[in-house]
């Protein structure tokens, strides 16, 4: 029974894990659908949107002093206009120029942007790592024995809310259906009138805000805030390519299953079975490449055929 | 002279190993902390040899590695347990050591017939965390995360002690890897690699067997990583899971990306140009920023990094190498060139 319980425990706590993972994942899936950019660099968007935030949130609790809810939302707020700014910056100096670049090239730019951001903030925040406020504090849930953290609770439900907003975006508003449109083909959506070019900013400019809005759901849950924060990006990747690369259904199961994956290993089968202990850190690299060889296209994936 | 090939003038490569040996006499007269600069030559010239397999695999083939460390790590690691643990001596571990590692290759070249571009990026780079842990793992032999002491080099009774004596062993292997691998490049399997690069359809239309040749890179290509990775363990005395990290795989692509993708001497260029920035120019630019700006520039050197190859990639794709060529060119047509520009 108690084993059940932690189960259920780690699952939650997995989940919330994992929608993180699916943000990011959504953030970059949205960049290679419209522009066959593979963005490596989204998880240090992420960071820079967690330290914005957090230099939004000690700037305005100086000014007020007390910490309120109106503090949190000035910060989120800010840091949402900044990651718009951001974005719209990111697709005249990556997309723009990168555009029928060979595929070699673009992952090797977006690997040098990831690393001048980390180097970036190392040099403008300082080395020592940050304490992150928690607008939710330690507070708990607790319900017949299982504890749930309200942070957990908070990014599962921002995450629902967010792909529902995308989802209403993408399928029922003209500009998403503009993206769509571009993302299947972009020559003949240039020809029917859509704006292609400013359709990739604003591709970019989505996945900034996605990222920023992970970067500070996220913040709070890591003890502290330093810019290995940006590795953890590079774990939606797998994650990604479980669910199927290029699919965004496919980015948010895959990106759920990997955080559930990831928590169990860590907390029960740990705790049972030493020899896992040992490959906590690589266990989603692992998934990765057993998908790769039994699956490549993953969970949701279109098997594509390759022209001459 | 001429080489095998009409357009090949290999008169100046006698001249250039000769002076290439030269060189510590020099520095030796010219300045009084030679061994400084001695011990980062032969870094560059470790370097040299991983990154001319890693451009036979990645520029050549065009098939992304992003765990190359984890190859030199593999490499290091069995040399310095055969030599020291099993007692092998040092000229048959750079025998074994790099055959091991080009199984590991093979290994990895497995998935990587199936699938290619971004996703055996990440392969490899989840093969690279693998390996880090795995190394971890195994403390019975490598000592987990402490490191480990390796034991100098040793060829028929002859210690090499000093970055002196490592120079010369370092770069005779340095010059033979970049003859190796620029004959495997000009040869029929070189033309293989680069027809699969081109396209892998095509390729295998006019006969090119696809999963032959894609191992046989990974192979190669391991087999160079490991002859460094031995190199290194012995020449550096000290090893441990640090000194191979994901930046390190990342950096050995920035230098190829500098120096020019599939062009052997471009890997070499690329090679000699990031680590003589990283060990000689980026103190000096730390120092000045911290005297001028009063700020720690402790990731200087990445963002330095970062810049130069999102520089080169959009601006010069074709590397130093590819820019040493232009201006070839435009000498040899002076003063007649075409406004036009050529590559």
């Amino acid at each position: 029974m108690e084993i059940f319980i932690g189960l259920i425990q780690e699952s939650i706590s997995g989940i919330a894990l994992g929608s993180i993972y699916a943000l990011i994942a959504l953030g970059f899936t949205l960049i290679y659908k419209a522009t066959e950019v593979v963005n490596f660099a989204q998880g240090e968007l992420m960071m820079v949107g967690a330290y914005i935030n957090f230099y939004f949130v000690t700037t305005f609790l100086a000014q007020s002093g007390e910490p309120t809810i109106g503090v949190f939302f000035l910060a989120f707020a800010g840091s949402i206009i900044f990651s718009f700014v951001f974005g719209w910056v990111l697709d005249w100096v990556i997309n723009r120029p990168l555009k029928d670049e060979p595929i070699f090239s673009v992952i090797m730019a977006t690997i040098s942007l990831s690393i001048i951001l980390r180097a970036l903030v190392a040099i403008i925040a300082g080395p020592m790592s940050l304490i992150p406020y928690s607008p939710f504090g330690n507070r708990v849930l607790s319900l017949n024995g299982i504890i749930i953290s309200a942070l957990d609770l908070s990014i599962i439900f921002s995450a629902i809310v967010l792909v529902t907003i995308f989802y209403y975006f993408f399928n029922k508003t003209k500009w998403g259906i503009a993206m769509q449109a571009t993302s299947e083909d972009p020559v003949a959506a240039q020809l029917m009138g859509i704006p292609v070019k400013r359709v990739y900013g604003l591709v970019w400019i989505f996945s900034a805000l996605v990222a920023t809005i992970s970067g500070i759901l996220l913040a709070p849950r890591m003890s502290l805030l330093d810019t290995s924060m940006g590795f953890l990006g590079l774990k939606a990747f797998p994650a990604a390519v479980l669910g199927g690369f290029g699919s965004i259904a496919g980015a948010i199961v895959g990106g759920i299953i990997m955080g559930v994956i990831e928590t169990i290993s860590m907390g029960t089968l740990s705790f049972h079975f030493k020899w896992i202990k040992e490959m906590n850190d690589i266990i989603v690299w692992i998934v990765l490449i057993a998908v790769l060889m039994v699956k490549p296209d993953g969970l949701f994936g279109e098997e594509k055929v390759k022209k001459v | 002279m001429k080489g095998r090939y009409e357009d090949e003038n290999l008169s100046w490569i006698p001249l250039l190993i000769i002076g290439i040996f030269l060189i510590p006499f020099m520095l030796k007269e010219i300045t009084f902390s030679y061994k400084y600069y001695l011990f980062v030559l032969n870094m560059a010239g470790v370097y040299i040899i991983l990154t001319v397999g890693l451009d036979l695999l990645s520029g050549y083939t065009g098939l992304i590695s992003l765990g190359h460390s984890s190859f030199l790590a593999i490499g290091a690691y069995t040399s310095a347990i055969l030599v020291d643990q099993i007692g092998v001596p040092f000229i048959l571990s750079l025998v074994i050591s790099p055959l091991v590692v080009g199984v590991f290759g093979f290994l990895i070249g497995f998935p990587a017939l199936r699938i290619t571009g971004m996703y055996l990026g990440l392969t490899t780079m989840g093969f690279g965390f693998i390996v880090k842990r795995l190394i971890i793992a195994l403390r019975v032999w490598t000592q987990g995360a402490g490191g480990l002491e390796v034991s100098p080099p040793m060829i028929f009774g002859y210690t090499f002690n000093s970055d002196w004596d490592n120079y010369f062993l370092i770069f005779t292997f340095a010059i033979i890897a970049v003859i190796v691998g620029r004959r495997i490049g000009k040869s029929k399997i070189g033309r293989a690699f680069m027809a699969i690069r081109d396209s892998e359809q095509a390729a295998e239309a006019t006969g090119v067997h696809l999963a032959k040749y894609k191992m046989l890179a990974f192979f190669i290509s391991g087999l160079f990583a490991g002859f460094a990775g031995a190199l290194f363990a012995h020449t550096s005395h000290f090893i441990s899971t640090d000194h191979f990290d994901i930046l390190l795989s990342i950096y050995f692509i920035i230098m190829i990306l500098v120096g020019g993708v599939s062009s052997i001497y471009g890997a070499v260029l690329g090679t000699l140009f990031i680590v003589l920035l990283d060990f000689l120019f980026v103190p000096e630019l730390k120092d000045l920023i911290h005297r001028v700006l009063n700020i720690e520039g402790g990731d200087i050197q990445s963002l330095l990094f970062g810049l130069i190859m999102f520089l080169f990639i959009i601006f010069q794709p074709t590397g130093l190498y590819g820019m040493w060529i232009k201006i070839k060119i435009y000498w040899k047509l002076f003063p007649f060139n075409p406004k036009k520009r050529l590559i």
